[in-house]
């Protein structure tokens, strides 16, 4: 090949380069460094830091410092692939915006709501911060203080969370950012079933023949999934993918059904498959009559919003929105046959063939068929309706529970199941699938605690969205993020968060490694150690519980969530926090520490300090003189074990790539409620939903009823809000890597060109996404990866410029009170400005 | 109807006879005057009629196009571009010279055929036939080295150094030595591609 | 105006460690010094890097960066643009770097005849990079350079 002449004056500028280096360097007698000394890197396994799916990462560290990281060859999950976000993982922690000291809002040497955030040492930081939550407790009870977590917690901060708060404090107002994530699939769940999380495993998606994704773009939010899936789809032809979305994205470059649908509409899509599979007789009579309960499920529920709102004081049901009553086969059969293909397509716009072809996945008893879902049903008014709905489906046909047949709801964070759902961080549940309103759940509570009876209340605390409503309102006085970015995340941002983090009766604290949205809100923030900068655990979305250790330091000053709960432990005695009856009942627990009750309590603290690892620093465990997290493990293990939740010994985890709950006689579970594979499933049954007394799950009779709010003259568009695949959540990691950065900087509005042709406005044009509550400013784009139809924008919530929060709507579902971040109305207009 | 029928081949023929009639009262001045204003008339209402089917807006006022291809289009570089020159349907899919534009017109009432019988007047039919039909437009751009892209980017009139490196690099090695034709390489450039399963260069 | 107060506030924050500075919200990085409240402009829409330029990778697994624009290029079901180029078979026409040898190994590590298809959608991993500055400066070290300058030190 000819040399052009640039490539001359290139090739000649690395060789005046080289011997510039060569002059400088040591008389090497090679360019490559081949010393092992200095080329051997340390690998070890860790769980990635982003979306549900699990995947393993390998993380190769030198000197400190995380130089490398690559998908685990090993791990299941992912077979050595990551996404773009996974192979930049490397760098989340080394943003320079590090925060290294407590920061806390000062005038003149000393707190003020609206000082001047002021570098404190931890002492002053933790001390000030207790003064404060025991002034709260005094005054107003264990109900003024709260605290809002994370499904990115790891498995023992999310339990010694939920340990402290509703153990220690005696509150209930802890909830995790989880509450936005999964509480409607979880609703779902314990509706249907009686018991939490997927019956099926990912090995679903390569033994399936079709796959329908219902509000999930997995394309991008789940991409390690989508490489399984699109593998599955192209290596196997006869495979059929159907995407049910209310714009078009990625997923759809691999539809052989692609569908677009108005929003809130999938209720009658739902409804009519039902309806068609009954009529053309594909029902899975045995199936049906052995393991099957139907409910009639109360309607006319409401929106979550404030009881004085006009839309909750309308609704028959609002008070009742969980209730249901039985009905027969045969009454469940003329519920849904209002649900013809003409109804169903007349109100969602997708065209009748397209819903028969999609109808005839679910009832062709020769189609094996896993359906996807994620915010799409579960940030929806009805989505605990839409889960229970799709599960209906899957079960009048029988496509349950074996490989390849499976009602599959992805989680959206990386411990949203295994930590906020699992260890229970929710203001209504206990680990295991255990409640406080359960007097008999408590106890069992109370008992692995060695704590009274009676510390626990029996009435759930505040959920995320009440959090802030709360806060507003003067009701919560003392309140602890850890872990989120919930002034960035939750809904209705200008009338109900931020007044209430600003609001004087408020002590705000947020732990975070990063200055957030959150921290800028807060009063108090706390320097925060991230990912693999302690030992950790998440569970991922098919029940896999995954554990890394700590590999790397946090920066001087940092210090992880974990230390920061035990810590603030010891700076409460149980005479200020607990009542004088139980104190009297019970007097040795008098004068005590929260710190010794809790984890110096003989099951935290089992483990000494020579069973860590020495290959591997464990700042928590050195700091409090016992391996603080295997001790947690293991207590919080002792709920499940026996009880369908069974997790394994806490170092079969660090040897393997994560096992799937139940874990039984050392194998883990790979379809749950089917005989064979299912320990806890009685021999003889075929199958058995255990989670519900008779052993049936249940199949629900719910209408098709309209969003919170839609499109009219004034606020004439719908807006959905999402993530995209370079960035996670609101973009404090991935905003950092400069890779991930230029390759999605800032948010756009999606808009379909001829929505921008009407209102006289072009790609590039800077507008005001404007809604009853609040606006942004932003740019829109027409072309690119979401193509939205017509009366339909699509914004992303990672730029924290554009807070996009500020406009949406804080309806929730009645029943999960998990809010529809998809639905709303808004206009746009342009700003004027070039 | 047969009545109806009956009177316009009784008119036809009449006509006819009177057309084949040597003129008894008029002159040959008014005859060849009158001939060539008819002959324009004619021939301006051909050109205006052929003009009118030479649009987009002709184009897309079937569903067939504007619901699928159109679409496609607006995204690309032939419809939004830095300077707003922009490519509509008769300037790829219509030759310009008259005869291939004749020919061209002549083969389009097959598509007139197409559109009386719905061949694609479902998305899920465009999609099956995309294959074939935009086998046809490649056929035709390669057997006439794509002389409808040429009309807009001549390789004369291309700056390369205005180009990113690989193209200049693929222009100079292909396109100016001839060895390539535009359409052997930009394909699907406007729109959606069909299932590319077996085409030259995509394997 | 977003960028210039971003890069205020970091320095403010690389000062933290000083006794008695201060500051309040500003200390939003992403929101370069802006209010929560408020609503800052828009940033112009930034142009795609288009120079061909290879760039280096922060270490050899990483998947390297798209130095190209990829408007209109397909890769659905029916046809993926980007193997047109980089595929084995076409890299020869093409003169674009072949796809690696990891992309034809399926599940089990089993190296296929052609690419296999859990990579068929190239962008999940390779992104292109726009023109806009980073906000926050990331302090990754390279691990030549962290061998480099432990020798320094010796």
């Amino acid at each position: 090949m000819k040399l052009t002449r640039r490539d001359y004056i290139k090739a000649n500028a690395v060789a005046v380069a080289a011997g510039v280096a060569g002059i400088q360097g040591e008389a090497n007698a090679s360019n490559l460094v081949t010393d092992s000394d200095e080329t051997n890197l340390k690998w070890s396994k860790a769980a990635c830091r982003f979306c549900g799916t699990g995947c393993s990462v390998m993380v190769g560290t030198k000197e400190g410092k995380v130089v490398a990281t690559h998908g685990d060859v090993k791990a299941e999950v992912n077979r050595g692939l990551n996404c773009v976000k996974g192979y930049f993982l490397s760098k989340i922690m080394y943003g320079k915006d590090r925060l290294t000291t407590p920061l806390l809002r000062m005038t003149d040497g000393k707190y003020d709501k609206n000082g001047e955030f002021t570098p404190v040492s931890w002492d002053m930081a933790l001390d000030t911060m207790a003064e404060k939550f025991k002034a709260a407790i005094k005054k107003n009870g264990p109900t003024s203080i709260g605290m809002f977590g994370s499904g990115q917690w790891t498995v023992w901060e999310g339990y010694a969370a939920s340990k402290l708060m509703k153990a220690g404090f005696g509150s209930n107002n802890i909830d995790p950012n989880a509450r936005h994530c999964m509480a409607s699939a979880v609703g779902g769940f314990m509706r249907t079933f009686g018991i939490d999380e997927p019956m099926g495993c990912y090995d679903d998606i390569e033994a399936t023949d079709a796959f329908v994704l219902w509000g999930s773009n997995m394309a991008e939010m789940h991409p390690i999934l989508w490489t399984r899936l699109t593998d599955r789809r192209l290596s196997a032809p006869d495979t059929k993918v159907a995407v049910l979305s209310t714009y078009q994205h990625r997923c759809f470059d691999l539809a052989d059904i692609p569908m677009i649908f108005s929003p809130q509409t999938d209720l009658a899509i739902l409804n009519f498959i039902a309806n068609y599979i009954i009529q053309n007789d594909k029902v899975n009579k045995d199936f049906v009559s052995k393991h099957v309960n139907f409910r009639r499920g109360n309607d006319d529920i409401g929106y979550g919003l404030r009881p004085e709102h006009p839309l909750q004081k309308k609704a028959k049901n609002a008070d009742k929105a969980g209730g249901s009553k039985p009905m027969s086969f045969d009454e469940y059969k003329a519920f849904v046959s209002d649900y013809t293909v003409e109804m169903a397509s007349e109100l969602s716009g997708v065209p009748e063939n397209r819903l028969i072809e999609l109808a005839e996945l679910y009832a062709d008893p020769k189609r094996k068929v896993v359906s996807f879902w994620t915010m799409g049903f579960n940030q929806h008014t009805r989505g605990v309706w839409a889960n229970n709905l799709i599960y209906n489906i899957h079960l009048l046909v029988g496509k349950i529970s074996t490989p390849g047949n499976s009602p599959f709801s992805l989680t959206g964070q990386p411990s949203a199941c295994g930590t906020a759902r699992e260890v229970g961080t929710f203001s209504h549940r206990l680990p295991a699938d255990l409640v406080v309103k359960n007097p008999k759940h408590r106890a069992i509570a109370e008992k692995i605690w060695k704590i009274p009876s009676g510390v626990i209340p029996p009435k759930p605390g505040y959920h995320a969205v009440q959090h802030n409503r709360m806060l507003k309102d003067g009701k919560i006085n003392a309140y602890w993020v850890q872990c989120n970015n919930n002034v960035q995340a939750a809904p209705n941002m200008n009338e109900e968060t931020l007044p209430g983090y600003r609001n004087p009766e408020a002590f705000i604290v947020v732990s975070d490694p990063y200055p957030t949205v959150t921290a800028g809100a807060a009063d108090l923030i706390l320097p925060t150690a991230m990912w693999v900068e302690k030992e950790g655990a998440y569970g991922n979305a098919e029940r896999r519980t995954q554990f890394w250790q700590q590999l790397v330091d946090a920066p001087d000053g940092a210090k992880s969530d974990l230390w920061q709960l035990v810590e603030f432990s010891k700076r409460f005695t149980t005479d200020e926090v607990w009542s004088k009856e139980v104190l009297d009942a019970n007097p040795e627990f008098k004068g005590k520490t929260l710190y010794e009750v809790l984890y110096k309590n003989g099951n935290v603290d089992k483990f000494p300090l020579s069973e860590t690892n020495k290959d591997y620093a464990n700042d928590e465990a050195n700091h409090f003189g016992f391996y603080l997290q295997k001790g947690l493990f293991e207590e919080y293990a002792t709920f499940g074990r026996g009880h369908a939740h069974d997790l394994a010994p806490f170092d079969v985890y660090h040897k393997e790539r994560g096992l799937r709950w139940p874990v039984v006689d050392g194998k883990e579970t790979k379809w749950r409620f089917r005989e064979g594979s299912d320990p806890y499933v009685k021999k003889g049954t075929g199958f058995e939903f255990y989670g519900k007394p008779d052993g049936r799950a249940v199949i629900f009779a719910l209408p098709y009823e309209p969003a919170a709010e839609s499109p009219d003259e004034e606020y004439d568009m719908w807006l959905s809000t999402g993530r995209v695949l370079e960035h996670w959540h609101s973009g404090s990691m991935t905003q950092r890597v400069p890779e991930l950065y230029k390759a999605f900087p800032d948010a756009v509005v999606f808009m379909h060109p001829t929505d921008a042709k009407k209102r006289n406005l072009r790609r590039g044009q800077e507008v005001k996404v404007i809604s009853r509550r609040g606006e942004i400013i932003s740019r829109v784009e027409t072309r690119g990866r979401n193509k939205p139809p017509v009366g339909l924008i699509f914004v992303p919530w990672f730029d924290a410029s554009q807070l996009i929060n500020k406009v949406t709507l804080d309806a929730t579902d009645p029943i999960s009170k998990q809010t529809d971040y998809k639905k709303c109305a808004v206009k746009v207009v342009a700003t004027g400005r070039v | 109807m047969i009545g109806i029928v009956r009177k316009i081949w009784r008119l036809v023929c009449t006509t006819w006879v009177n057309m084949n009639r040597p003129a008894k009262h008029l002159s040959i001045g008014f005859l060849s005057l009158g001939g060539f204003v008819a002959g324009v008339i004619f021939w301006g209402g051909f050109n205006t009629a052929l003009e009118i089917t030479n649009t987009e807006a002709f184009c897309i006022s079937c569903h067939e196009m504007g619901d699928n291809v159109f679409v496609e289009l607006k995204p690309t570089i032939h419809y939004s571009n830095r300077s707003g020159v922009r490519a509509t349907c008769p300037d790829c899919h219509v030759p310009h010279n008259w005869t291939d534009k004749i020919a061209r017109k002549m083969q389009a009432s097959k598509e007139v055929w197409g559109k009386l019988f719905g061949t694609i007047d479902t998305r899920e039919k465009f999609i099956a036939n995309r294959r074939r039909l935009a086998g046809h437009e490649w056929e035709r751009l390669k057997a006439n080295n794509s002389l409808e892209c040429r009309n807009c980017h001549s390789a004369e009139g291309m700056d390369i150094t205005a180009q990113s490196d690989r193209a200049a690099t693929a222009h100079q090695t292909f396109l100016f030595t001839g060895e390539k034709t535009c359409i052997d390489c930009h394909k699907g450039i406007a729109h959606e591609l069909p299932d590319m399963t077996g085409v030259e260069g995509w394997k | 105006m977003r960028k210039i107060a971003g890069l205020t506030a970091v320095a403010l924050i690389t000062l933290s460690g000083l006794a008695g500075t201060v500051f309040s919200e500003e200390l939003i990085t992403l929101r370069g010094g802006s209010v929560i409240s408020e609503e800052t402009n828009a940033p112009a829409m930034p142009k795609v890097e288009n120079t061909d330029q290879r760039r280096v990778r922060n270490y050899p697994e990483q998947p390297p960066t798209i130095p190209h624009h990829i408007r209109g290029y397909e890769v659905s079901k029916n046809a993926n643009k980007c193997l047109s180029c980089h595929a084995r078979t076409r890299t020869g026409e093409s003169q674009a770097p072949m796809v690696s040898v990891t992309h034809f190994m399926d599940r089990e590590n089993q190296v296929l005849a052609t690419v296999s298809p859990r990579r068929y959608f190239c962008t999940q991993c390779h992104v292109i990079q726009l023109d806009s500055k980073p906000l926050v400066e990331n302090t990754f070290m390279d691990v030549e350079d962290i061998f480099k300058n432990g020798k320094a030190k010796q």
